[in-house]
């Protein structure tokens, strides 16, 4: 009885080490390839003039300031592509002779793709600043306090986190980096635009309408507009996710990971090369 | 005799309709060098990921330091170090930082691991190119990294898929220096090899497979013994028919003419070509080279395999560089 009990306690121990083991590997990797993290940073500087500037000085808001309406959305977007970028950085991780040796090894089953999720979040946390940074410079304010606008925050990287699960096990199920690339990258333009991320959806034909409220990626930019205090007039009615769009998005991410987390791990473990 | 470090009772496996293994079994004492000895795509790096985990046989079973590879692969995998036929470092890593890594996911700790890391490094001639990335590392210098990370853990038994393969002579006697100093160590080594050579001087057993089956197994000794005597061949300097003649007479029984030279079997070895020698000179005919040769690992496969269906087979290059 203790015998297992220690041997329990052991396997945890051992699997939060391997976990916090490859999280760092990755992170090294990361730090590793300034290209990336360039054109990660890159990226949202150059969503805040294209929508901001160039789309956004013929789009109109009602009483509002339409970049305020934007950046959420754009907060909402950066965890979009990291989800993208995960698919096809895990699709590389497979391709590589390193996957055999870790199976080779006492490793906890799901601590690389663990590592991954985790190192992803952190590796997202300079992008989010630098997208903040430009939020501020062009005229975006939180406010609702400063409490609802970590709170709002904190629903983005749980967003984010959920659908980097989803990115992974794309990662996983795709054949090649190239195969990952083409099969995430649909689904996230998709769900990126046919939102309220960068338009209000009530001038859009009612067949998308519908579609465009239902989006998840609605409830999240919803809620973080509501959290920021940058709302503008009431949700439609009779969409319970927009009415309720931090309840949504929250249960949805939890939903999210809790069954595609276990499915990412069978499949690492069971992967064969 | 010790018990066996690897056993593996009739393995096989298929791709689709590529049929890997067939029926593979081996036992490996421990402490010993077991070569695996086959040509490209004789299924020795299918072997080698059933026996290390990394691929269910889909029959047979085998074990490796006592516990089973498929209901007890967790057990296996503290026991085992592994360097595969392809490069398992990390190119983004320097050299210290993968070992280190490997080190912590051996669940050594950090201080062991890096302690252990400082040690390989010494001790496989990377200490220069320990903070170097891995990617700017030469081919030889990625193999010895990819050694040293197996043994990081000291582990029981070590499986190696060609660990010579693509190495310089220099690199190749220093691979063999490190395996032969492991095995002193008590450390029980599986080797796999498209060189007769190689296992020759490495290995305590050879298991030669062939299309995913054993086709001979035994001590270099035996195998020499029973696969091919040594031979002599007298190459004449031009192909003169008649001379040739007097030549097989001479060699006696089992002399082959093929182009300018003569060859037999030597069951004397040395003494057969001392004695060869004294006659060609007695029969004053122009000969360009005489010596006694070993087969080689083609006329091993040829011996050992019956490959009359598939004459393609012979013509395979068998010191090929592995995919
Ligand atoms: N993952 C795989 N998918 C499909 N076929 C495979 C796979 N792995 C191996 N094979 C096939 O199984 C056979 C045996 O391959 P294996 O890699 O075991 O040979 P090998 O003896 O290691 O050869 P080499 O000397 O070239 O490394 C080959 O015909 C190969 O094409
Ligand atoms: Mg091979």
């Amino acid at each position: 009885m203790s015998d297992t009990a220690v041997r329990a306690e052991r396997q945890l121990r051992d699997g939060l080490l391997d976990a916090y083991t490859a999280t760092r590997r990755f992170l090294i990797r990361g730090k590793r390839q300034p290209d990336v993290i360039f054109g990660t940073l890159l990226m949202p500087v150059m969503f805040v003039v294209l929508f901001g500037y160039v789309f956004g000085s013929s789009i109109a808001v009602p009483g509002g300031n339409y970049r305020s309406y934007l950046m959420p959305g754009l907060f909402a977007m950066s965890v979009l592509f990291s989800a993208a970028n995960v698919a096809v950085a895990v699709a590389t991780d497979m391709s590589e002779g390193v996957v055999d040796r870790f199976r080779t090894l006492p490793i906890a089953r799901s601590a690389i793709i663990i590592g991954r999720s985790l190192s992803t979040l952190l590796l997202g946390i300079p992008v989010l600043v630098v997208m903040i940074a430009c939020g501020l410079a062009v005229g975006w304010r939180p406010v609702d306090g400063l409490g609802n606008a970590i709170l709002a925050f904190l629903l983005f990287e749980l967003f984010g986190v959920a659908i980097g699960w989803l990115g992974i096990l794309v990662g996983l199920l795709a054949g090649s980096a190239q195969a990952a690339d083409v099969i995430i990258n649909i689904p996230i333009f998709l769900l990126g635009f046919i939102s309220s991320v960068f338009v209000d959806p009530a001038n859009m034909p009612a067949w998308l309408r519908v579609i465009a409220y239902w989006n998840p990626m609605s409830a999240l930019v919803t809620a973080g507009r509501q959290l920021f205090g940058n709302t503008i007039g009431p949700p439609p009615s009779g969409v319970w996710s927009l009415e309720h769009p931090i309840a949504t998005t929250f249960a949805l991410a939890m939903v999210i990971i809790i069954v595609v987390a276990p499915i990412c791990v069978h499949r690492y473990s069971h992967s064969i090369r | 005799m010790t018990a066996p470090a690897i056993t593996a009772e009739h393995l096989a496996r298929a791709f689709g309709p590529t049929k890997a293994l067939v029926d593979v079994s081996l036992d490996v004492a421990a402490g010993s060098v077991c070569a695996l000895l086959g040509r490209n795509g004789a299924g020795k790096t299918t072997t080698v990921r059933i026996l290390t985990t990394l691929l269910p046989a889909e029959g047979g079973r085998a074990q490796v330091a006592g516990f089973d590879v498929a209901s007890q692969a967790a057990l296996v995998r503290t026991r085992i170090g592994v360097t595969g036929q392809t490069a398992t470092m990390d190119e983004l890593l320097t050299g210290a930082e993968n070992l280190e890594t490997i080190g912590r996911f051996c669940h050594l700790g950090a201080a062991i691991s890096r302690r252990r890391t400082g040690e390989l490094l010494e001790q496989f001639d990377l200490v220069g190119a320990s903070r170097q990335l891995v990617k700017r590392y030469s081919g030889g210098m990625r193999r010895r990294l990819d050694l040293a990370a197996s043994l990081i853990h000291h582990p029981e038994v070590l499986f190696l898929d060609e660990p010579t393969t693509g190495l310089d002579p220099v690199g190749r006697a220093e691979m063999w220096t490190s395996i032969r100093s492991l095995v002193s160590g008590g450390t029980t080594v599986l080797l796999t090899t498209q060189y007769l050579d190689e296992a020759d001087r490495l290995a305590d057993t050879i298991v030669v497979i062939d299309r995913g089956l054993v086709v001979a197994e035994g001590t270099p000794e035996q195998l020499k013994a029973s696969i091919g005597r040594p031979f002599i061949r007298v190459t004449l300097t031009e192909a003169d028919p008649a001379a040739l003649e007097q030549v097989g007479r001479l060699l006696g029984e089992g002399a082959e003419v093929s182009g300018r030279s003569v060859s037999a079997p030597a069951s004397d070895g040395l003494a057969s070509l001392d004695q060869v020698v004294v006659w060609l000179r007695d029969l004053g005919v122009p000969v360009h080279e005489v010596g006694l040769e070993h087969p080689s690992l083609d006329e091993v496969f040829s011996t050992v395999t019956d490959h009359s269906h598939h004459p393609g087979v012979h013509s395979a290059s068998a010191g090929g560089r592995g995919a």
